[in-house]
């Protein structure tokens, strides 16, 4: 009776809320093609400055995979006016912190500092867009602690293969086919002029989005930035056309070995649409209405009641091309891979053929409400959605609507989508099985 | 005349060119230091005694709800336990709603809502908060304490206890409290096992009525709320919590020692040494020196680039990390501690350098640029976390609290770059107190007792006096017990075989069939155990009737299944087996080479003759019962060396031979408790079991 109650006042708050939650911005070009998106909001003097560069693991020459990340650290190196191994030093003594992060899409510089330190923030990124030193010894060091973090991350982590063994059998054509951090020898072979060619074809103006969040003045800040950013070059154009994928129309089984792990996993994945087609936010419905939270289906079966895993999880990997949906399980005792299998498709089948309780559909809507509430808490959290919902969907404003979309979507669409793409026959199934070592 | 006017021209330019840009050679220093715009809460009280603070920000469509009950430190005395079981026992439904439907009720708003002894916290969009405030109310006000669920919080706490007892940082935190302030003092009391036993569900509900209680109570509610909201929410639920005070206790002061020394914990099973270096200082948040207390804490050992981490791990390489705290407290005394958990073999060349650093920041001024480069760092962390609701919540709560002035938060960072270099060297000479610590040793008396006698402070030996692990002073033992003439290998091994025994009855036994089981989190774990004399071996470890790993060893052959992969043994693995599999190991250790008598140590409270086996196995037999009490192996597994130890007690008899039906098996901070149902002798055991 009381969840009833509820339901009828959640429904009558809806239309007051889209308001509440308005996040302020204003975005405008300079002369040379950089666009900027400032965010004030000056509730704690904090202020993020972060420059988003559309060039992620799919920009690669295919002979030269892992440049993208390769990138994330070589412009931490220093510029023309940060000597080498100051750029870290200069942030935390000024009481800030930053960090970046690639992706097959786009790579992320940022830092956060309070907010008397705005102009130091927008010379550090300014610099950085200007006239970083990319020299053979930079290229050394890095190529080393890149091969370090490769190892941490993946030749030495348990199930840290399975992504890209996923990549390997859904794309054939597209450079999705590759890994964000890339393979070695390619970075071993790299000339330093290829690095110099990247960097001026890709970290330009034009292919760049700056967003100052936090607490500023607007005047202060426009004429700040300006003076920063504005001389430096524009840069070329860049045109994407990248190969087209078939469709997938009979199960794809593949099989990887991992010697890091005791417990085989079965994977399964589908490919999906890219990111502005609103499918693959049904699909973000759809993952979280199976695996999030102890009361969503798959946990609660096969987990929780069955006791047949010990882990089970269902999650979209969104991408600007193609997404892809990853549904996974590790088994508990003897229970088979296969069992899982069935176990799982199981599940998905009855979203494919009956539609979500209306109670289901609720709770999802809440979750949904909760997650877009607690995205916006940090500025430098804003920060980064603002970039990415301009760069990559082409529309800033999703920050404050993207929960719209999330609202119109109906059970029905939720069938149908699952209709759509997550059919046995368009899937990947993946057996994730611990390396043995045979010379033992 | 008309070249100067054009030189003129050209120099305006220049002028006008260089003002329009930056010069980005040069680094751009930072502005004044910003004001902090910290919401300005509302107050107002319920006549029952409740404050009630809300800071209304409507940035997002959510609200926090904070209960705090500010009562002055408890005494729990012989029912220690009883706050932290209270505590687990709210939020647990209430007599109006059940605990399934009121956790199911959370999780469908999306949700969060949890208590502890004095307080409660929720989060959830604003939408519902009429509803949580009403949630919280409800579980605050009318606790469903049922006997169900008090004998499973009851199993949880003591299992906490228990795995306690071998963590070194838990048995230090307690002995390093009990020893600054005694343990009659609310701060110095820890629970046990006994004061937990004493505890009832009638205790409980004595301790909630008694401190559960509006008097001290603060409910802090933040977020997309207004204050006529609240108002009416908060008279509309809490109105109904009976006014009452928390009853009053008079504990004596804690003083601190009259001379420093070191106070040593002996865990035989510790690897690592954790030293506290620590002394009692009475300091208040709204004392003058407060931050100046903080700037000279962050510069001895406040962060990495602190000189305590400098010095022991940068410079040394002796830890891991070493920091400093400096606590404040209205009520009582609080502690100053600098801390390092460093290997057994350089904690006292550790403790040396903790105490030179005291007297270092006492005795020689901080540098300008310390100053300056702390403050920057301090500010910038200060300034991020406020970004941080909670942190707000905490602010606002400590004016409140602390009796602090209103604008002390905003004014944060003025005061910040107020504070001289003068002030925090008279921060640190009086609140880092070299000359009258305590120095808190926990680890490996065996391996660093003889080297803590002998640190040098000041021309003179530093007095080490031993402690429990539950803070009472005792003797300190002597590790460095050799055996007595007459003593050997062989004498040991004898007495052994006699005492479970003898010779002929252990040769006698050619199968020997064992099932045992243990609990791990609730969940039961049964270990199975078949050997023979013909190198046959059988081991399987079941959880919930799942087999999790198991080793089967058939003359030459064998294999592994662990998480249902299966894997054969090679020749090395099966060699070893081999070794394990013997019914009765010391019936070979005659005819072995390498084994060697160590001298004497204490397991438990027994002291025992230990036996180097070999370089992977150490094995301790009881010098009164000659029975084995305890085996230590060590592995190396991915390059890190770990070790594990199994323990053995209550013996009884089988056939005419003593077996231990207890076996106490300990790796890192596992522990598993095996107890032993049933063991046959030359019966059970078929070769179908090697298969």
């Amino acid at each position: 009776m009381r969840n009833k109650l509820i339901l009828v006042a959640a429904i009558l708050f809806n239309g007051i809320l889209a308001f509440a939650q308005e996040v302020d911005f204003e975005e405008y070009d300079l002369n040379n093609g950089l666009h900027v998106i400032l965010h004030q909001d000056n509730t704690a003097p904090i202020i993020s400055i972060s420059v988003l560069y559309h060039v992620g693991s799919k920009d690669e020459d295919p002979e030269r995979t892992g440049f993208a990340h390769f990138f994330e650290h070589l412009l931490f190196e220093g510029t023309e006016n940060i000597e080498k191994g100051e750029w870290d030093q200069i942030v935390s003594s000024n009481g800030g912190s930053g960090n970046a992060t690639t992706d097959e899409d786009r790579t992320y510089y940022y830092e956060v500092f309070p907010s008397n330190n705005l102009q130091l923030g927008l010379w550090l990124e300014s610099e950085r867009m200007l006239h970083p030193v990319i020299n053979q010894k930079g290229v050394d060091t890095q190529n080393e602690v890149v091969k370090e973090e490769k190892r941490l991350r993946v030749d030495n982590s348990p199930y840290g293969k399975f992504i890209e063994n996923i990549k390997k059998n859904l794309f054939k054509n597209h450079p999705y086919k590759e890994t964000v951090i890339g393979k070695m020898d390619h970075l071993d072979a790299a000339t330093l002029e290829e690095f110099i060619a990247f960097q001026k074809k890709f970290y330009v103006p034009i292919n760049a989005v700056l967003v100052v969040a936090g607490d500023f003045k607007k005047e202060n800040a426009r004429k700040l930035i300006s003076d920063y950013f504005s001389t430096i070059p524009k840069g070329q154009k860049i045109s994407r056309n990248f190969p087209k994928e078939q469709p997938i129309l009979e199960q794809i089984n593949a099989k990887a070995f991992d010697p890091n792990i005791q417990i085989p996993a079965t994977m399964i994945a589908y490919r999906t649409p890219g990111l502005k087609n609103r499918d693959s936010q049904v699909l973000d419905m759809i993952s979280t209405y199976l695996s999030d939270g102890p009361s969503s289906k798959l946990y609660k079966k096969i987990v929780d009641e069955q006791k047949q895993a010990l882990q089970v999880g269902a999650f979209p990997a969104t991408q600007e091309d193609y997404g892809m949906y990853i549904v996974f399980a590790l088994p508990v005792g003897e229970t088979s891979l296969e069992e899982l299998n069935t176990e799982m498709e199981e599940e998905i089948e009855k979203l494919r053929v009956d539609l979500i309780s209306e109670n289901d559909y609720q709770k999802l809507q809440n979750k949904f409400e909760n997650q877009f509430v607690n995205s916006n808490s940090s500025v430098e959290g804003i920060a980064n959605s603002l970039a990415e919902y301009y760069m990559l969907y082409g529309d800033t404003s999703l920050i404050n609507k993207e929960i719209e979309v999330y609202r119109s979507i109906t059970r029905e669409e939720i069938k149908e989508v699952a209709k759509k793409y997550l059919n046995p026959n368009q899937r990947l199934v993946l057996e994730y099985l611990p390396e043995q070592n045979t010379a033992n | 005349m008309k070249t100067t006017y054009i030189l003129l021209l050209f120099s305006l330019f220049c002028f006008f060119t260089v003002q329009a840009q930056v010069d980005r050679t040069i680094m751009p220093t930072p502005g004044p230091a910003p004001e902090i715009n910290l919401g300005e809460p509302e107050t107002f009280n319920l006549n029952n005694g409740l404050k009630v603070l809300v800071v209304e920000n409507h940035k997002l469509p959510r609200v926090s709800i904070q209960l705090s009950i500010d009562n002055p430190p408890i005494l729990e005395g012989d029912k220690a336990g009883v706050a932290s079981l209270t505590g687990s026992l709210l939020g647990k439904g209430s007599k109006n709603i059940a605990k399934d439907e009121f956790n199911e009720e959370i999780d469908f708003l999306g949700a969060r809502l949890s208590f502890n002894s004095q307080g409660a916290y929720a989060q959830s969009l604003s939408k519902y908060f009429p509803r949580m405030m009403e949630l919280m109310a409800d579980a605050a006000i009318y606790p469903n304490f049922t006997q169900e669920e008090f004998d499973k919080e009851k199993d949880i706490l003591l299992a906490g206890l228990k795995a306690e007892e071998k963590v070194v940082s838990a048995i230090s935190g307690r002995v390093q409290r009990a020893l600054a302030y005694g343990k009659n003092h609310p701060y110095g009391e820890f629970a046990t096992e006994k004061t937990v036993n004493n505890v009832t569900l009638a205790d409980v509900e004595e301790f909630y009525r008694d401190y559960f209680v509006p008097a001290n109570a603060y409910l802090i509610v933040i977020g997309d709320v207004t204050l006529d909201e609240v108002k009416t929410l908060t008279d509309t639920f809490f109105t109904s919590w009976t006014k009452a005070v928390p009853p009053s206790f008079s504990y004596s002061e804690p003083k601190n020692v009259p001379n420093t020394q070191i106070n040593l914990v002996d865990m035989p099973n510790a690897v690592q040494s954790e030293i506290t270096v620590q002394n009692l200082v009475n300091l208040k948040m709204k004392d003058d020196d407060f931050i100046a207390a903080l700037l000279a804490n962050q510069i001895l050992g406040g962060g990495s680039d602190s000189r305590l981490n400098l010095n022991l791990r940068e410079d040394k390489g002796y830890t891991y990390g070493a920091y400093t705290s400096l606590g404040n407290d209205k009520y009582a005394p609080s502690r100053f501690t600098a801390s390092a958990e460093v290997r057994n073999m350089v904690t006292d060349s550790s403790i040396v350098e903790i105490l030179k650093e005291l007297e270092h920041i006492n005795t020689q001024p901080v540098t300008e640029k310390e100053l300056k480069t702390t403050k920057a760092l301090y500010a910038g962390s200060f300034i991020m976390a406020l970004e941080n609701p909670q942190t707000i919540a905490r602010y606002a709560l400590n004016v409140e609290k602390e009796d602090l002035p209103k604008d002390f938060y905003k004014s944060f960072l003025e005061k910040l770059e107020n504070v001289s270099k003068a002030d925090v060297e008279l921060a640190a000479k009086k609140y880092f107190n070299v000359n009258n610590a305590r120095v808190v040793v926990v680890g490996k008396g065996s391996e660093i007792l003889s080297s803590l006698e002998n640190i040098d402070f000041h021309g003179k030996k530093l007095p080490v006096l031993s402690y429990s692990k539950t803070a009472d002073r005792i003797e300190t033992p002597d590790y460095k017990a050799s055996a007595p003439e007459g003593i050997t290998v062989k004498t040991v091994i004898e007495k052994y075989i006699k005492s479970i025994g003898g010779k002929a009855k252990l040769e006698a036994a050619k199968s020997y069939a064992m099932t045992a089981a243990a609990e791990m989190q609730g969940m039961k774990l049964e270990l199975e155990m078949k050997k023979t004399t013909n190198n046959q071996f059988m081991q399987d470890v079941k959880m919930m009737g799942n087999s999790m790993s198991k080793q089967v060893l058939n003359g030459d052959g064998g294999y592994m299944v662990a998480q249902g992969q299966r894997k054969d043994f090679s020749e090395e693995e099966v060699m070893k087996i081999k070794e394990e599999s013997a019914l009765f190991p010391e019936l070979n250790y005659a005819t072995l080479e390498g084994i060697s008598l160590e001298g004497m140590e204490m397991v438990g409270d027994k002291n025992a003759y230990k036996l180097k086996v070999n370089d992977n196995k150490l094995a301790f037999y009881d010098i009164e019962t000659g029975l084995k009490l305890q085996e230590v192996n060590t592995t190396e597994m991915q390059g890190q060396q770990m070790t594990s130890t199994s323990n053995f007690e209550n013996y009884q008899e089988v056939d005419g031979i003593l077996f231990p039906f207890k076996l106490i098996q300990t790796v890192g901070p596992q522990n598993f408790e095996f107890i032993v149902s049933e063991i046959k002798i030359n019966d059970g055991v078929s070769d179908v079991d090697f298969e």
